[in-house]
């Protein structure tokens, strides 16, 4: 396994390339994370529900709110990767192009779980329900995963093309639905204390898309980032 | 001209000609009237066909995305490019066909069944296909991104079916009204039914051979210009 | 049972089939053409070149 040493390297390497960067500038964080508060607060005054239906509402609520700052994220940090001419000297690293992939994915991973972290108390405390349920942290990690897996790789395709802003969600939203639909029904089985079997087959939804976008980036990247 | 139509080609349109009017007639005079529905129920069988035809073409754009990625033979982006637009304008087709079909047979113009949305997701993802090729300039770019798309499309797209499945079965819904929706395929119903799909297969073929002979001849095209600016 | 009358959806339903077919194939032709004529101009300015 030779080659698994520095594979990780490089793959640690993207990733705190991308969080120190991130520590120092703030910008996508602030993005996410003030376009997430919005998405909350529009809601709360958009849909005038009482204490019942909003629990209802809640689990869509949440992943339409992590869908659209993950999306901002997605964006942004591939975006400047190609501006400031980062990813041509990635790709002359004499290492697996795939790290950089990898790396970026839990670079974006990272960045939705953050805003995760901040929306999850925030909304609890907004809207008076307990989310800090071990099934639906579960799920969120399960989701997030899966939406960062593709969309890393579909964002390292539109930041090449000159549409690039408004081609990310056009690409991703069709893709990545499975994906959303499954993480909502498993997030609203957890929140209404669903039975176990109703929930397990959006579980495996989950885990089967992670792992075929997974494998599917790993055979398809290089094609993407190739000159 | 420096492609004369194959004769092959000329006797496929006769014959897709051919068929089609035999096809239309089957479903105007042979096939009997359906009891709870009435007439509109002729539409099910193009409407059936258009769809299945619609996901051949999407069958076809992810063989020649793979085969693109494993040749970069720019006739394979040809191919896969052909096999999406003409995916998409029956899958319209279909879509459209079946939004008119079940108002009268269900009193709605639409139903989030797994079927329906599933094959507007496809149309997305044609969509969005295309607007991906329309973003990049370069062919051999535009050409592998476009093969990696439709990739990622053909395997997400059967994931989104499955997953609404699973909510129709966790939570089944009611159709208000009529729920008696499906009816049963009377003998002569199943013959038209079969032909209306054989004859809609073919037109998918011979469709794509034309669209395939004007891709390439739009590539012979841009091959002289560019030879001309030198 | 009386069988509804529901003849005006199938007229509906088949005039986009046959309709959507035409405006595709009108559209394959009208490119066909442009393509060709695109092409005769290309080469004879290749032509006009080389004399």
């Amino acid at each position: 396994m030779n080659w698994l040493t520095p594979f990780l390297k490089a793959v640690s390497a993207v990733v705190w390339k991308d969080l120190a960067a991130e520590l120092r500038s703030r910008e996508l964080l602030s993005a996410m994370l003030v376009f997430a508060l919005m998405v909350i607060f529009v809601f709360n005054f958009s849909l005038e529900l009482d204490v019942q239906a909003r629990a209802s509402v809640t689990t869509g609520v949440l992943w339409v709110t992590f869908i659209f700052a993950g999306t901002l994220g997605l964006n942004r940090s591939m975006a400047v990767e190609k501006d400031r001419g980062c990813l041509d000297g990635l790709l002359l690293a004499p290492v697996d192009r795939t790290a950089i992939y990898f790396g970026k994915t839990l670079a974006n991973w990272v960045f939705m779980l953050i805003v995760a972290a901040v929306v999850l108390p925030l909304y609890s405390v907004l809207y008076n329900v307990n989310l800090f349920i071990p099934g639906l942290l579960l799920v969120i990690l399960l989701g997030t995963l899966g939406y960062v897996a593709v969309g890393t790789l579909l964002a390292s395709m539109a930041v090449q093309a000159r549409t690039r802003d408004i081609l990310l969600p056009i690409l991703l939203f069709p893709v990545a639905l499975p994906l959303v639909i499954a993480a909502v029904r498993a997030s609203s089985g957890y929140l209404t204390g669903a039975a176990l079997d109703e929930i397990m087959p959006y579980i495996n939804l989950l885990l089967v898309f992670d792992v075929v976008f997974a494998a599917v980036a790993l055979i398809t990247f290089d094609y993407i980032v190739e000159e | 001209m420096s492609d004369p139509k194959p004769r092959w080609l000329s006797i496929l349109d006769v014959v897709t000609i051919i068929i089609l009017t035999a096809a239309t007639l089957l479903v105007f005079l042979y096939a009997p009237t359906e009891q709870t529905m009435g007439d509109v129920q002729r539409v099910f069988y193009f409407h059936v066909a258009a769809s299945w035809t619609g996901m051949l073409g999407f069958i076809v754009a992810m063989a020649a995305g793979i085969f693109y990625l494993a040749k970069k033979d720019l006739f394979w982006d040809v191919v896969g490019l052909a096999g999406v637009e003409i995916g998409m304008v029956f899958m319209l087709i279909g879509i459209v066909t079946g939004s008119i079909w079940a108002y009268p047979a269900w009193n709605t113009w639409w139903t989030w069944d797994p079927r329906l949305t599933t094959v507007t997701i496809m149309e997305l993802a044609y969509a969005a296909y295309l607007m991906l090729r329309a973003g990049i300039d370069e062919p051999e770019r535009r050409a592998r991104f476009g093969a990696v798309y439709a990739l990622i499309a053909s395997l997400s797209v059967p994931l989104t079916f499955f997953s609404i499945r699973i909510w129709r079965t966790i939570h089944p819904v009611v159709v208000a009204g009529d729920t008696s929706g499906t009816f049963a395929l009377s003998p002569k119903m199943t013959t038209v039914f079969v032909f209306a799909l054989v004859t809609f297969s073919l037109i998918f073929v011979d469709l794509l051979w034309h669209r395939v002979r004007l891709g390439l001849l739009a590539r012979r095209v841009e091959e002289k210009k560019l030879r001309l600016l030198d | 049972m009386v069988i509804p009358d529901t003849t005006s959806f199938m007229i509906a339903g088949y005039a986009v089939i046959f309709g959507v077919m035409l405006v595709y194939l009108v559209s394959l032709a009208l490119r066909f053409r442009k393509l060709r004529q695109d092409e005769q101009t290309l080469d004879e300015l290749d032509q006009d070149r080389q004399r």
